[in-house]
C-alpha cells in the first residue's frame, strides 16, 4: 500500500519533470521568437520592410490613356498612341550599367549620367529610364541590348500624345510637353476632360514573372473623354496653306482667318499664321502657342461699317438706295476724316458708300443715329464680349461705353476705328447677317465640354438672340454684293463665278510704334463675307496684320484668301450657286 | 470544495479489509484485452492524405507557375501586336494627313479647280460656271524655305585681288590665298573662300 503511494508520487513526479522541461524548451524557443521580433519590429523596422520589398515586389502606375481631340468628322486631330516607358531593374543593370547607359543615352536622348544613377540605384528593383517613347523604338532598343546579354531592362505602356496632321490646328489645339502636361491651348482648358486618372499596381515578381498568390493588388487607370470640335481638317488645313502663302507674300506679321458655317455658328476653320508643329511645340516660340485670332485685338476697320449701316437700315434711318452726298473730306472737332481715295464732292447711295467704302460717307449717314442706340447695335454684334468658345487667352475686345463718346470717336467707330475686336468677334458679328439678322454664338466644341474654369461650351450651350430684322439682313447682303461686282466695289477679285458672294474690305490703321498712336503703326487688312448672299451657308473672315508691301488692301490682299478658303468650302460641302439674279443697285446718282 | 473534501475523508474511512475488495473490484470492471483495431492501415491512410496533399499542393502551384508563364508570354505578344497596330493606325494617319494626300495629288499634276461646278443627276445641266483649271490656279503646299539667321549667314566676304596677269598665279590659288589672309576661322573660313572664289569669276 505505501509502496503503491509511493509509485504513484513518482509517477506524478516524472510527467511533472517532463513538464517542467517542456515549459522550459517552450520558454526559450519563445524568448527567442520575442527577441527577433523586438530586433525585427523595434530595431530597425524600416530597413526590413524595404528589404522586403526589394525582394521582387513590383510598384508601378498604370497611366491613363489621354482623350483624343477629333475633328467634326472623327478624324483625330491629337491622338494617344501606344507609347512605351523603358524601366529598369538596377539590382541587374547594375553590373553592365555603363555600357547599357551609354546605348540608352544615344538612341533615346537622354542624359548619361542621369541614366547611369538610375541604373545604379541601390535598393529598388523599378526605376524609369524613359518615358513616353514610340513603342517601337522603346522595344527595339530593348530587344537590341537584350540580345546583347545585358539584362534587367524592360518597357511598359505608356500612352504618348501625337499629332498626326503636324501644324493643322495647332494654334487651336497647343501641345503636350516633356513632362507630360498641358502647354497651351483645348489640351489645357479641357485637361480635366481628357487626362483621366491614373491607376496603380503592386505585385511581386519571379523571373520576370508575376508570382501568383503572391502579393497583388491593383487600382484599375480610369480612361480620359474624347473632345470633339466642329473643325473641319481638311477645310482647316486649306485655310492654313492659303493663309501661310498670304502672309507670307505680303510681308506681313502674322495672320487669321476663320469659316463658320453660318446657321449653327460652328468654326468650321481657324487658320492662324505663324503657326508650329504641335508634335515638338516646345521648340517653337511661345507666342506662337496660342491662337492669335482670340488673343489679340485690333481695330476692324471699313468692315465695321457693314454693321453700323445694318443698324441704321434697321431703325428705318437709310435704305440701300438712299442718297448721300460725299465731300472731299469731312471736318469733326479738330480732325479731318478722309477716304481712302482722293475725290471731291460725289455723289453715292448707301450701296455705293459700301461699295466703295467711304468713310465720309458712313459717318454722315450714321449721323441719323445716336450713340447709345449705336453702342447697343454693336453689343448685340457680340462687340465686347469675350466669344468664349473654349480657347485660353482669349480677349474680349474695346467698346467703349457710349457716355464717353464724343462726336469723332462716334465717327470713328462707325466706320470701325476707336473699337478694338478679335478676329473671331469680329466674324461672329457678320455671321449675324449672313443668318438672317440672328447672332448666333460660335463655337469649336462639339456637343459640350467643361473648361478648367468649370465653364460649359460647345454647340449644346449655343445661344442666339436677334439683332436685325430678316429684311435688314437681305438689303445688307445685297449691298454687300456690290462690294465684289466688277466695275463697282473695292474687291472684284474676292468674288466666285456663277455664285452670288457678299463681302466686305477693310483696311484699319494700327495703333503702334513709340507715340501708341496711329502714325506708328501699319495697317491691318482684313475681307469678311460669306455666301451664297440670299442663302448665306458659309461666313469667312480673313485678317493680315501688318502687310509690308505696296499696294496691299483688303480687297488685293485679304480678299483673295477669302475667296480661295469660300471656294473650297463650297466645293466640299457641295453647295450650289442659288441660281438667282445677283443684286444690282446703283452706287452713285 | 466540500464535496471533494467529504469524499477524501470517506476514503479515509474506508476498513482497511474493505481496501482490498474494492481495489479487486475496481481490477475486475475495467475489461481486459480489449480488441484494439489494427494500426497499420491507419497509419498507411494518414500517410497517402498527407502525401496527396502534398503532391496535390505541389501539382497545383506548378500549375499555377505553368499557368503565369503563359500569361506573360500571352500578355507579351498582346502588347507587341498593339505595338504594331498602333504602328499600323500611325502609318494610316500619317497617308490620310491632307498635307501628303495634297503633295501626292500635286504630284499626279491635280489641282483644285478655280470655280465651282456641278452636274444636276435629275437633269444633266451643268450648275456653275466651270473653269479649266491651270498651273496658275495651283495653291502653294510646301512650307516657304526658312532663311538661316545673321549668325548662320555672314554677309559674303569679296576679296578683290588684282587682275592677274599672263603667267601669274591661277586664280584657284588666289582664292586660297584670300583665305590664308581672312581672320575667319571654322564655318566662316569656308564662306570667305566661296566668297574668294566668287570674285575671282
Amino acid at each position: 500500500m505505501t509502496y503503491q503511494r509511493r509509485e504513484r508520487r513518482s509517477l506524478r513526479g516524472a510527467s511533472t519533470v517532463r513538464l517542467r522541461a517542456a515549459l522550459v524548451v517552450i520558454t526559450m524557443v519563445l524568448s527567442v521568437f520575442g527577441v527577433r521580433l523586438f530586433e525585427l519590429q523595434g530595431l530597425d523596422p524600416q530597413a526590413y520592410a524595404a528589404k522586403a520589398a526589394s525582394m521582387g515586389l513590383v510598384r508601378a502606375v498604370l497611366p491613363a490613356a489621354r482623350g483624343e481631340i477629333l475633328d467634326r468628322n472623327g478624324q483625330p486631330l491629337a491622338e494617344s498612341v501606344a507609347g512605351e516607358m523603358v524601366v529598369a531593374d538596377p539590382t541587374r543593370t547594375k553590373a553592365h550599367a555603363e555600357a547599357i547607359a551609354k546605348v540608352l543615352a544615344r538612341r533615346l536622348h537622354l542624359d548619361y549620367f542621369d541614366v547611369l544613377d538610375r541604373l545604379t540605384m541601390p535598393n529598388t528593383r523599378f526605376q524609369y529610364i524613359a518615358r513616353r517613347v514610340p513603342s517601337t523604338l522603346a522595344t527595339s532598343v530593348v530587344d537590341s541590348l537584350t540580345a546583347r546579354g545585358y539584362e534587367g531592362l524592360a518597357t511598359r505602356r505608356d500612352p504618348l500624345r501625337v499629332y498626326p496632321d503636324k501644324d493643322v490646328a495647332a494654334n487651336l489645339l497647343g501641345f503636350l510637353n516633356a513632362e507630360g502636361q498641358p502647354a497651351a491651348g483645348l489640351e489645357q482648358t479641357f485637361q480635366n476632360e481628357l487626362a483621366g486618372k491614373d491607376g496603380s499596381e503592386t505585385y511581386e515578381v519571379g523571373d520576370g514573372n508575376k508570382i501568383p498568390l503572391g502579393e497583388n493588388s491593383e487600382v484599375a487607370p480610369v480612361n480620359g473623354k474624347d473632345v470633339r470640335l466642329t473643325i473641319d481638317r481638311d477645310v482647316q488645313w486649306y485655310a492654313q496653306r492659303v493663309l501661310r502663302t498670304a502672309v507670307h507674300n505680303a510681308r506681313a506679321d502674322s495672320g487669321a482667318a476663320i469659316a463658320l458655317d453660318s446657321r449653327t455658328g460652328e468654326v468650321l476653320a481657324l487658320a492662324d499664321y505663324p503657326t508650329f508643329d504641335a508634335n515638338h511645340g516646345s521648340n517653337a516660340p511661345e507666342g506662337d502657342w496660342g491662337s492669335r485670332a482670340l488673343s489679340n485685338v485690333y481695330e476692324p476697320g471699313s468692315v465695321e461699317k457693314v454693321l453700323t449701316t445694318s443698324a441704321l437700315i434697321n431703325e428705318g434711318l437709310v435704305g440701300p438706295r438712299t442718297r448721300i452726298t460725299v465731300p472731299g473730306e469731312l471736318r469733326i472737332q479738330d480732325r479731318t476724316i478722309h477716304d481712302y481715295w482722293p475725290h471731291g464732292r460725289i455723289h453715292l447711295t448707301l450701296a455705293g458708300v459700301i461699295a466703295l467704302s467711304s468713310n465720309i460717307g458712313t459717318v454722315l449717314a450714321a449721323r441719323a443715329i445716336g450713340a447709345h442706340k449705336l453702342a447697343g447695335y454693336l453689343h448685340a454684334f457680340g462687340l465686347g464680349q469675350r466669344t468664349d468658345v473654349g480657347v485660353p487667352g482669349e480677349s474680349p475686345g474695346i467698346l467703349s461705353p457710349p457716355g464717353q463718346w464724343t462726336p469723332i470717336r462716334k465717327a470713328n467707330i462707325a466706320f470701325g476705328q476707336g473699337v478694338s475686336v478679335n478676329a473671331l468677334q469680329m466674324a461672329a458679328a457678320v455671321n449675324t447677317l449672313a443668318n438672317k439678322g440672328e447672332y448666333v454664338s460660335p463655337s469649336i466644341v462639339e456637343g459640350r465640354a467643361t473648361t478648367a474654369d468649370g465653364q460649359v461650351v460647345g454647340t449644346d450651350v449655343t445661344t442666339r438672340h436677334r439683332v436685325v430684322s430678316r429684311a435688314t439682313a437681305a438689303k445688307e447682303a445685297r449691298m454687300m454684293e456690290m462690294v465684289v461686282t466688277q466695275g463697282k466695289g473695292t474687291a472684284p477679285a474676292a468674288g466666285i463665278a456663277g455664285y452670288r458672294v457678299a463681302g466686305k474690305t477693310g483696311t484699319a490703321q494700327e495703333v503702334g510704334g513709340a507715340c501708341n498712336c496711329y502714325a506708328g503703326g501699319g495697317y491691318d487688312v482684313s475681307f469678311a463675307g460669306f455666301a451664297p448672299a440670299d442663302n448665306p451657308r458659309f461666313t469667312v473672315y480673313v485678317v493680315i496684320k501688318h502687310p509690308r508691301v505696296g499696294g496691299a488692301g483688303g480687297g488685293a490682299t485679304a480678299g483673295p484668301v477669302f475667296r480661295q478658303i469660300l471656294d473650297y468650302l463650297l466645293q466640299k460641302y457641295a453647295v450650289p450657286p442659288t441660281g438667282t439674279r445677283p443684286a444690282h443697285l446703283p452706287v452713285n446718282w | 470544495m466540500s464535496t471533494t473534501l467529504s469524499t477524501s475523508q470517506a476514503r479515509v474511512r474506508v476498513p482497511r479489509a474493505a481496501w482490498e475488495a474494492v481495489e479487486r473490484a475496481r481490477l475486475t470492471v475495467v475489461p481486459r484485452g480489449t480488441a484494439r483495431a489494427p494500426r497499420a492501415p491507419f497509419a498507411v491512410l494518414v500517410i497517402a492524405l498527407l502525401a496527396a496533399g502534398v503532391v496535390g499542393l505541389l501539382m497545383f502551384n506548378t500549375h499555377m507557375q505553368q499557368v503565369s508563364f503563359t500569361a506573360t508570354s500571352l500578355q507579351n505578344r498582346a502588347d507587341a501586336l498593339t505595338a504594331q497596330e498602333q504602328s499600323l493606325s500611325m502609318q494610316l494617319a500619317h497617308l490620310r494627313d491632307p498635307q501628303v494626300l495634297a503633295q501626292r495629288a500635286r504630284k499626279l499634276g491635280m489641282v483644285a479647280p478655280p470655280e465651282p461646278a456641278f452636274i444636276r443627276l435629275s437633269d444633266g445641266k451643268v450648275v456653275g460656271d466651270p473653269v479649266v483649271a491651270t498651273p496658275a490656279d495651283a495653291v502653294r503646299i510646301q512650307p516657304f524655305p526658312v532663311s538661316k539667321p545673321p549668325a548662320l549667314n555672314p554677309p559674303p566676304r569679296v576679296v578683290r585681288v588684282p587682275a592677274p596677269t599672263a603667267g601669274s598665279v591661277n586664280p584657284g590659288n588666289t582664292g586660297a590665298a584670300s583665305t590664308n589672309s581672312g581672320p575667319a576661322t571654322g564655318r566662316k573660313g569656308s564662306t570667305t573662300r566661296t566668297a574668294g572664289l566668287g570674285a575671282t569669276h
